[in-house]
């Protein structure tokens, strides 16, 4: 400021004085341009990596649209409505007709033949009755290394931990299950094990063999997935064959 | 001198000399008002700049790119269950605050004869003298039952579409933690009827929780406030159903459904 300045206003310390932005005043661009260690390093990387942006949109022959999509109002809100309608309608068409069941008053000296969560948990509750696949060590006497039920709420872990990493197991630009067949088989491994494993945990109710619906619940999901896998191998073919045809139909080879 | 504040950008000038229907005047005053206070111009500004990115930069979709004939719109349904599974979630928040009026989490005996609790009681109530009562119910609990079956169709839809892949990975964790939530919020839901299958299945979650290595016994007890069901399970599991895993879960959700809007559908390929 201006020594001038300073004699018509006295300065205010309390911080209420606003003061105009003069020449001296950095901006913002300047301020983070200026700035040290963490925030410089910030600073240069947003730089850094919207420049690479531009350079990438200049070069590319990406058409992007002028007029784009339809508009809010009212198109994507009446679809958005009409879809919403459609399926809070058929909630309601679901809860008019299958009204919901309430049993017993709960008493806990009297328990039930049958005891079971919500169909939605089955899975879990299956991976509970893995006991038998828990192995008894000969080191320690044909003792086991973990109580049966311990096991059960590992295997839970394993399986909800397994499915978080899958993205980082499986990489790459592949999207189509025919561009990837076994990890498409891994999913119907997965698929058919969840279902097989709540046929089990309901056993007492499946009218069949325990000892077979414990060996069909593992032996049924790589079946299924070693189908899946050979017909998907089988569709590649045929589906880089098309993907080829169309690639040098477009840009015949010179 | 006069005390009242100047009107530095003459906002009343420029509302005079405009031809404002009442709507916009009242808009407009509205508006004015609260931005005085609040800055709204600049959250505003972000808001439009969003709006723009989402909206007018949309790229050309992969079938409008490479001319496929819109071969797949018979895959839209499946894309539609992510939304499927937020509208059930809000149906299930309606009817469950509504049927929270009229429930109340006790096991105290509710009669004379001490066979059923007052919990199973206010359902019975719910269920047989409230007028809509089976009604609320039944869609609460079907809704719920649509938003689980939703959201495990629409984990398979991304697994087979690839869509978890670079750079979505955060989402698809994000989204592993909330299948558990709902299943946590169905399995919360299931004990809070305190029927002979409710009380049993809470009887294999203390079992469960016990047989967690190391921290078991102190799962249990913070779960299901101790080694047997009691009043504080029943306690526990109501302030969990209507407090703790709405707010968790609804901020998840809404997290989730801004990455999507950030990152853009991944497209079939």
């Amino acid at each position: 400021m201006a020594p001038s300045d300073e004699t018509d206003e006295e300065v205010r310390a309390d911080g209420t004085g606003i003061v105009p932005p003069d020449d001296e005043t950095p901006t913002w661009g300047e301020r983070k341009a200026r700035s040290q260690g963490l925030s410089r390093l910030t600073y240069e990387y947003f730089e850094r990596s919207r420049r690479e942006d531009q350079d990438l949109r200049m070069e590319s022959s990406y058409v992007e649209r002028d007029v784009l999509g339809f508009p809010t109002w009212p198109h994507e809100m009446i679809r958005n409505l009409a879809i919403t309608s459609f399926f809070v309608g058929m909630m309601i068409f679901l809860a008019a007709t299958l009204p919901p069941h309430i049993g017993a008053p709960a008493n806990p000296s009297q328990t039930p033949a049958v005891i079971l969560p919500d169909w939605y948990l089955y899975w879990s509750f299956g991976l509970l009755k893995l006991g038998p696949l828990n192995p008894d060590l000969a080191i320690l006497g044909g003792q086991k290394l973990m109580a049966d039920r311990t096991y059960g709420v590992l295997a839970n872990l394993v399986v909800v931990g397994f499915i978080a990493i899958v993205p980082f197991l499986n990489k790459g630009s592949a999207r189509r299950p025919v561009e990837q067949p076994f990890w498409a088989a891994v999913g119907v491994f997965g698929v058919v094990f969840s279902i097989t494993i709540a046929a089990l945990s309901v056993k007492n109710l499946v009218p069949m063999d325990p000892h077979l619906l414990f060996d069909l619940t593992f032996l049924l999901p790589p079946v299924a997935g070693f189908i899946a896998y050979a017909v998907l191998r089988t569709m590649r073919e045929g589906y880089m064959f098309e993907l080829n045809r169309r690639y040098y139909r477009l840009r015949p080879p010179k | 001198m006069s005390l009242e504040r100047k009107d530095d950008h003459d906002h009343g000038g420029w509302m005079k000399s405009r031809e404002l229907s009442p709507v916009e005047r009242g808009y407009l005053t509205v508006l004015i008002w609260l931005d005085k206070r609040l800055r709204l111009v600049d959250y505003l500004e972000i808001l439009e700049d969003l709006y723009y990115k989402a909206n007018l930069q949309m790229p050309k979709s992969h079938t409008e790119q490479y001319n496929l004939d819109n071969k797949f719109w018979y895959w839209y349904p499946l894309y539609a269950l992510g939304s499927f599974s937020t509208i059930a979630y809000v149906v299930a928040a309606i009817s469950g605050a509504l049927l929270g009026f009229y429930y109340s989490p006790s096991t105290a005996a509710a009669g004379a004869e001490g066979s059923a609790t007052v919990a199973y009681a206010s359902i019975d109530f719910i269920m047989t003298e409230l007028n809509f009562g089976f009604l609320l119910r039944s869609l609460h609990r079907w809704s719920a039952q649509v938003m689980v079956a939703a959201v495990f169709l629409h984990m398979l839809r991304v697994y087979f579409t690839g869509a978890y892949k670079e750079p979505r990975e955060l989402n698809w964790i994000l989204g592993i933690v909330l299948i558990s939530l709902t299943m946590v919020f169905g399995y919360s839901g299931y004990i809070l009827t305190w029927d002979q299958l409710a009380f049993w299945a809470g009887q294999i979650g203390v079992e469960m929780s016990l047989s967690i290595p190391l921290a078991g016994e102190w799962v249990a007890q913070l779960l299901f406030g101790g080694f047997s069901l009691s009043q504080s399970t029943l306690q526990r599991f109501y302030i969990l159903h209507v407090f703790f895993l709405p707010f968790i879960t609804t901020t998840l959700i809404a997290i989730h459904i801004g990455i999507v809007w950030m990152q853009g559908i991944a497209e079939p390929h």
